[in-house]
């Protein structure tokens, strides 16, 4: 290790500037965490979502919904049959949502992806098995393990939780979290003291 | 490999790469976040409203900038041209339609003029025009107080923060006919903070408690017939509570049937007005809209009122409430097709059997009762007393009591038919025995002829027979409408000039 650093460092004549750069790049690199609420990630509070604002008509449909009061985004849209793939999967979904922000590349009616699908498939039936694998539903439908991995359940339960189609501009007067001001208050009591 | 160092002494413009790079990427982060902070106060701006108003703001036309699809909803409440078999948002001459009820109402201001109420919109228009509230001018005072105004509009809100309720109801009617100007809108059930519904009246609150219920309490789906119950409900003016203040108040203290209602105002012997022809000591229904509904089966079933008569609709791909409140009668598919997979027609069929099966005994009461009412008139001429009237004036009270808790309920009989034809029943039970009563004391008064039922076929002659100048007060009324209202508007301009309203976009 001690090597490696030895073998890094720059001549001594360089050392001071380039400590000086460095330290901006690391400063940089916190300062970007800081302001993208980096550290919200590794959370499932639904609020995490809406930093992106664009999730708005996601967020206050669920909201409005019976799910909100059994389970948030995460639930559903993150799978959950183990530990690493649920980091993987959520790690590999949000750098798509972060790129596709920051390029502006959002499409005006967001669609679930098939990746994203087959997760919420999962989910519904991690929660609600039960409906699935009772003697009932069995003895109905002989096409039953067709329709298990055919068909998603949202086929039929098309309002579930989202309704069914929702244009970024689906609700305008919608009261969602945001993400507030990146300034922190006790800044921003400094600055208006000295007016 | 070489160490670093090494290499920038052996070649030194390798130093120099290795510090513009690190430069560069800084650089670049630093252009990454600039464009996170912007996608981030985007959020700031996209959920703004477009005015800021206070938070007693009356005008609905300001609140509908910021909410231009309700608003706009909202506004065609001013339409009249739906007519439905018995109601729709049509102005229609009640008396002129049914002239008993000129007769029922004898002595008390609805037998001068009763029109079925019109939409929202025309609140404020329609309590300025209706022979009800008089034609009041310098020195002439109107015959109703201020109470009157509690339901007409947002402007209650405000003036009632400024005055406080007591101060709201005192005085006279025309006292606030410049403050009391914009119809029933936003500010009457939006908190204008939240938008959240609120229940803005203190009448409901009052009487809700009355009964152990905290109205804040309530669940949204609740709120969404509460705000509704502020208005739509029975009521009375408690001139007992402070001296010379008309405190509008709902008598649910006993419960909200109507024997329990009844109940109540006998406890504290209550009468609106002496009957003009039969003397009797009568109750007026207001509009038990709320009362009569909660004991239907579309209650029962969590249905609110917002659900039927403002239905969610879509436009743009966006979905709000339709704040033009109606007769779903008039919007079947978003209405009752939500719920009811039946034909349109077959649906109107199944409203318009009960509303007219109603009809059919209601009518009948009706005929007894201004029968009883005569008859009554006819044994005072011949010289009854007091103690043999007494209990046969009770029971004409209570009769018409019952009539008038049904007529005077909006949708009654489509909202609860089963407990509307119940109350008819015991209604024509009362008239029944008041009749047969009143029979007995004309016999022994000695008149043996049977009381002709009078010919009331028009509104003219039935206001006639009870000695209503009908065209002297429309006069009066015409007057008022020139000379005083007027004033009032322009009054009220000049004071919503100082309202404060902040435009955050330009206009």
């Amino acid at each position: 290790m001690i090597k490696l650093i030895k073998k890094l460092l720059p001549p001594p004549s360089w050392r001071i500037p380039l400590l000086f750069v460095s330290g901006i790049l690391v400063g940089m690199f916190a300062f970007l965490f800081y302001i993208s609420k980096a550290h919200t990630y590794l959370s499932d509070d639904p609020a995490t979502c809406m930093n992106c604002h664009i999730m708005a008509p996601q967020y206050s449909t669920w909201f409005h919904s019976s799910h909100r009061e059994r389970a948030v985004c995460n639930d559903c849209h993150v799978p959950h049959n183990n530990f690493l793939n649920h980091y993987y999967f959520k790690a590999k979904d949000g750098m798509r949502h972060a790129t596709i922000f920051t390029l502006r590349a959002e499409p005006q009616v967001i669609f679930i992806k098939e990746a994203g699908q087959e997760v919420v498939q999962q989910n519904c039936i991690r929660c609600h098995g039960d409906m699935l694998n009772s003697g009932n539903t069995k003895m109905y439908t002989t096409e039953y393990d067709d329709f298990r991995e055919a068909r998603h359940c949202w086929e039929c339960h098309r309002e579930v939780p989202h309704g069914r189609v929702n244009s970024l501009s689906s609700v305008p007067n919608a009261r969602v979290p945001k993400p507030g001001s990146a300034v922190p208050a006790w800044l921003k009591n400094v600055m208006n003291k000295k007016k | 490999m070489k160490s670093i160092s090494e290499m920038v002494t052996k070649k030194p413009w390798l130093g120099w790469v290795l510090f513009t790079g690190t430069i560069g990427i800084v650089f670049l982060l630093g252009l990454l976040a600039a464009s996170i902070i912007e996608r981030r106060s985007e959020a700031e701006f996209t959920y703004k409203p477009d005015v800021i108003f206070g938070e007693t703001e009356p005008r609905n036309e300001i609140w509908g900038k910021n909410f231009p699809r309700e608003y706009a909803s909202w506004l065609e409440t001013s339409d009249t041209n739906f007519r439905s078999k018995h109601g729709g948002s049509a102005s229609r001459d009640i008396l002129e339609e049914d002239p008993r009820i000129v007769i029922l109402f004898a002595g008390y201001a609805f037998s001068k003029d009763f029109k079925q109420a019109r939409g929202h919109y025309y609140a404020i228009e329609d309590i300025r025009a209706t022979l009800r509230t008089g034609a009041p001018k310098e020195g002439v005072p109107g015959p109703q107080p201020n109470t009157c105004w509690t339901c007409k509009g947002p402007d209650v809100v405000r003036v009632m923060k400024e005055k406080g309720v007591k101060g709201f109801y005192a005085g006279q009617w025309e006292t606030l006919g410049s403050e009391i100007v914009n119809p029933i809108g936003c500010l009457d059930c939006h908190d204008p903070k939240t938008l959240n519904l609120l229940i803005t009246r203190p009448g409901l609150i009052e009487a809700k408690s009355s009964m152990g219920i905290d109205v804040n309490k309530s669940s949204h789906q609740e709120l969404r017939t509460l705000a509704c119950a502020q208005c739509h409900v029975e009521y009375y003016f408690d001139k007992k509570k402070y001296d010379g203040v008309s405190y509008l108040t709902f008598p649910w203290k006993n419960g909200t049937s109507v024997e329990e209602i009844e109940s109540y105002y006998d406890s504290i012997e209550f009468t609106d007005w002496v009957h003009g022809v039969s003397r009797a000591p009568m109750l007026k229904a207001q509009h038990p809209d709320y009362e009569i509904f909660m004991t239907g089966v579309h209650y029962k079933r969590g249905v609110a009122c917002a659900d039927c008569h403002m239905p969610y609709i879509n436009e743009g791909g966006q979905k709000f409430s339709n704040h033009h409140v109606q007769s779903p009668l008039n919007n079947i598919s978003a209405s009752c097709q939500v719920c009811h997979r039946e034909e349109t027609a077959d649906l109107i069929y199944d409203v318009y059997s009960r509303q007219d099966k109603i009809k059919e005994i209601r009518d009948q009461l009706e005929i007894q009762l201004v029968w009883a009412h005569f008859e009554a008139k006819a044994a005072w001429d011949n010289g009854a007393n007091e103690t043999q009237m007494k209990p046969i004036l009770k029971l004409i009270r209570q009769s018409q009591w019952r009539w008038d808790f049904v007529a005077a309920s909006h949708g009654s009989s489509f909202h609860s038919p089963v407990e509307v034809a119940r109350i008819i029943t015991h209604g024509l039970d009362k008239a029944r025995e008041a009749r047969m009563q009143l029979q007995r004391v004309l016999l022994t008064l000695g008149v043996k002829t049977g009381i002709p039922y009078p010919d009331i076929s028009t509104k003219a002659k039935a206001q006639k027979l009870i000695g209503i100048d009908f065209t002297t007060l429309q006069k009066d009324k015409n007057e008022f409408l020139k000379n005083t209202v007027p004033a009032w508007l322009s009054k009220a301009v000049e004071r919503e000039k100082k309202y404060k309203v902040k435009y955050l976009n330009a206009e």
